[in-house]
């Protein structure tokens, strides 16, 4: 007769080999079980990230064409691109400029922005207006760009020529290319920008600036003195997460230029060269040499970025 | 025999017949960088083909230009490559080097040889190793808006590069704010609108761009070093700019440029009826012999598909004249594109005496029409010397350092060949 005050007992008449159900109770442990939901995780990490690169370094030290098999080079890739190549060094200079020069002027442009509409009506539209450039196709970016900024018939330049003033080149010109460049993403960018910090300004408590105010401080004080220091942590985000994208940012160029980088590669960026390499000039091993120095390059600049926020910013306050 | 026995043995029929059928039947891939607009003569073809040959089934697929070299090799990789190709001949180098494409066999080379012209056939050429057969040909004169010469008082094209400078010089105009609206002259910022002018000016000028082994230059010669002298001094004294481009022939705002045969069909549309009375076609101007260059493009057959036989014949009977027809169906398409074919029967059969074409016809014919060498690495090879070009065209460089450090990088890239 079972005993139903115990709803378990009949498991007791199951009885498994002990070695096994050692194994099975290892798993019960409070050490193995988190691995164990890990599993797919760790999996598809590996499959998709880990084993990818540690292939691409491997390919990075050998020649390879793809219609043949890679032939070990060793680091003649890392050397060439480091000591000979004549323009590897260009696009990297290109490439900091651009990441650069696009957190300069985008990251206050949209801090200031992003104060200005928490403070005025109809915030949804213009957070909504702002938004649009990030969900419209860079190509489509590219191509209206491009015919703005014409030299002869671009609505810019018309518009300055009515005003009575010269004509910039601004994509023919190879000192003023690179900055077009960065203007166009600044706007492409603005709208994401924006978002993150009106979230960050959306957990700033009213109190600070109440107080702020019966102390008699302006409108001015109040961005500076509170706004500003308050917001660090989202800016460090924004600085951060821009700054690598900006780094590794190629496609806005490569449908400007029609995949040249010109004029005079002063808009080929690294990512726009490896991709050449890779894909025109088929130098598989060279582009992924590429790829570890810039990606070697960010991490750096990260780590820098990283503990200087932290010394003087986010900790401090 | 009992109607159980009788059904029994119809189904055995069918069913043997259908794997009969199944066990026959075979799909022939063709990859080319011609859009279904432009391949509509051969799509016909193909149904054509298909009729006529049961069992086998052609099925196109389109990549574009810019693309098509990658797709060939991501399809390669993936193990998914189509068995016949329409490729560049610079890429056949790399290709046939990386055993990616099939020998033809003896019936087809020798068909080859009857039918198409030498410098055609050496365009498919590498190594001594036709790999294909010729399709469309691509020459560079000097084009030229009748029209706009006219009006500045020339009533014939340029035959020096003195004759070249003052007529651009004359036709050229800028706007209120010193942007060239009109220029007289102009280049372009691509392989096609820098590398190959500077290629045709050379053969022009009689000294090939590389050496005849392949594993030279001649870009730091006395008439190199003119001719990319003589381009940047357009810029320089505002004849041209990187504003202006090739391609504002068609707007009516271009001069001069050194361009393809392949534009024939975008003027005809857009000039219409005075499309003969505007746009001119003359030799390149240039002080030495004489000539210009032609590259060319090649259907080939990828050394993994197991259908190479019937690849070959397909493409055979595509490059022949089928039932009393004028054209091949290759060579319908090349017409109406408004290109050339290095087929000789479909260039003798093609429209080819207008005004425009004549003189690139003419280029092929008298053999002053050279085949842009098939290097090593020629896509790389071709961009890094248009970087050095644009540069001595922007007064960064001085033609001599310039060619000095392309000959110096390219003659590195063409000692990697095996």
């Amino acid at each position: 007769m079972t005993d139903l005050s115990d709803p378990l007992a009949h498991v007791k008449l199951v009885s498994l080999p002990r070695r096994k159900v050692r194994w099975l109770d290892r798993l019960d442990t409070k050490q193995t079980a988190p691995w164990l939901f890990l599993v797919p995780t760790l999996a598809f990490a590996a499959v998709f990230f880990i084993l990818p690169l540690i292939y691409a370094f491997y390919i990075s030290m050998t020649r390879w064409d793809t219609l043949s098999p890679p032939r070990w080079v060793g680091v003649e890739n890392y050397r060439y691109l480091m000591a000979a190549d004549p323009i590897f060094w260009q696009t990297f200079w290109n490439t900091l400029y651009f990441a650069g020069a696009s957190i300069v002027i985008g990251v206050p442009l949209a801090m200031v922005l992003a104060y200005a509409f928490t403070r005025s009506r109809g915030q949804v539209l213009w957070r909504s207006l702002y938004w649009l450039p990030m969900v419209t196709n860079v190509v489509a970016v590219a191509y209206i760009w491009k015919f703005m900024l014409d030299d002869r018939y671009g609505i810019v330049n018309r518009s300055l020529g009515f005003l009575g003033l010269g004509a910039p080149g601004w994509l023919t010109n190879p000192s003023l290319a690179l900055t077009s460049v960065v203007l166009i993403f600044v706007w492409m960018q603005l709208g994401q920008n924006m978002l993150l910090f009106s979230a960050g300004l959306s957990n700033i408590d009213e109190s600070y600036y109440e107080a702020g105010r019966l102390d008699g401080a302006t409108e001015r004080q109040l961005f500076f003195q509170i706004t500003v220091p308050l917001l660090m942590p989202t800016t460090l985000f924004v600085l951060i997460t821009n700054f690598i994208s900006g780094l590794s940012y190629f496609a806005l160029m490569l449908a400007l230029t029609d995949g040249t980088g010109g004029p005079l590669r002063s808009t080929t960026v690294t990512g726009l060269y490896m991709y050449q390499m890779a894909f025109a000039d088929l130098r598989m091993g060279r582009a992924s040499a590429a790829a570890f120095i810039l990606a070697a390059v960010i991490l750096v600049i990260t780590l820098i970025q990283l503990r200087a926020f932290r010394r003087g910013g986010v900790e401090a306050h | 025999m009992t109607r159980l026995n009788a059904t029994a043995l119809g189904a055995t029929l069918v069913a043997t017949t259908a794997m009969g059928t199944m066990v026959s039947a075979q799909t022939i891939q063709i990859a080319t960088h011609y859009n279904e607009e432009q391949m509509a003569p051969l799509l016909a073809c193909f149904d054509a083909y298909e009729a006529a040959n049961p069992g086998i089934t052609i099925e196109f697929q389109q990549a574009a230009y810019a693309d098509f070299l990658q797709t060939i090799l991501t399809s390669r990789i993936g193990g998914t490559s189509p068995d016949i190709y329409n490729i560049y001949s610079i890429w056949a180098p790399q290709l046939a080097g990386a055993s990616a494409l099939a020998e033809p066999p003896a019936e087809i080379l020798d068909w080859i040889g009857a039918s198409y012209g030498a410098g055609t056939v050496g365009a498919a050429t590498i190594g001594g190793i036709l790999w294909g057969i010729p399709t469309e040909l691509s020459v560079y004169q000097l084009v030229y808006n009748k029209q706009l010469l006219a009006a500045a008082g020339f009533d014939a094209p340029p035959a020096t590069y003195q004759e070249l400078r003052d007529i651009a010089a004359a036709i050229t105009k800028t706007n209120d704010q010193g942007v060239i609206e009109t220029a007289g002259y102009a280049f372009g910022e691509s392989v096609a609108t820098a590398t190959h002018p500077y290629y045709s000016q050379m053969y022009a000028a009689g000294v090939p761009p590389f050496g005849a082994d392949g594993r030279s230059t001649n870009f730091t010669s006395p008439e190199s070093i003119a001719i990319i002298t003589q381009q940047a001094a357009l810029f320089s004294e505002g004849i041209t700019s990187t504003t202006n481009e090739v391609w504002d022939m068609s707007a009516g705002t271009l001069g001069m440029g050194i361009m393809a045969n392949w534009n024939k069909a975008e003027f005809q549309s857009i000039f219409a009826d005075a499309f003969e009375d505007t746009i001119g076609v003359a030799p390149i101007p240039t002080d030495g012999p004489g000539g210009t260059m032609l590259y060319s493009f090649l259907w080939a057959v990828d050394s993994t598909s197991d259908v190479q036989a019937e690849s070959w014949a397909l493409l055979r009977w595509l490059n022949e004249a089928q039932d009393g027809a004028a054209l091949s169906c290759t060579g319908q398409m090349l017409n109406d594109l408004g290109a050339l074919s290095g087929n000789l029967a479909d260039l003798a059969a093609m429209d080819t005496d207008d005004s425009f074409t004549a003189p690139f016809v003419a280029a092929i014919e008298s053999g002053t029409a050279q085949t842009q060498p098939n290097v090593w690495q020629a896509a790389e090879v071709d961009r890094i010397l248009h970087g050095y070009i644009t540069q001595v065209w922007a007064g960064v460089m001085t033609a001599e350092d310039a060619m000095a450090a392309a000959d110096a990088e390219v003659t590195a890239i063409l000692a990697e060949q095996p």
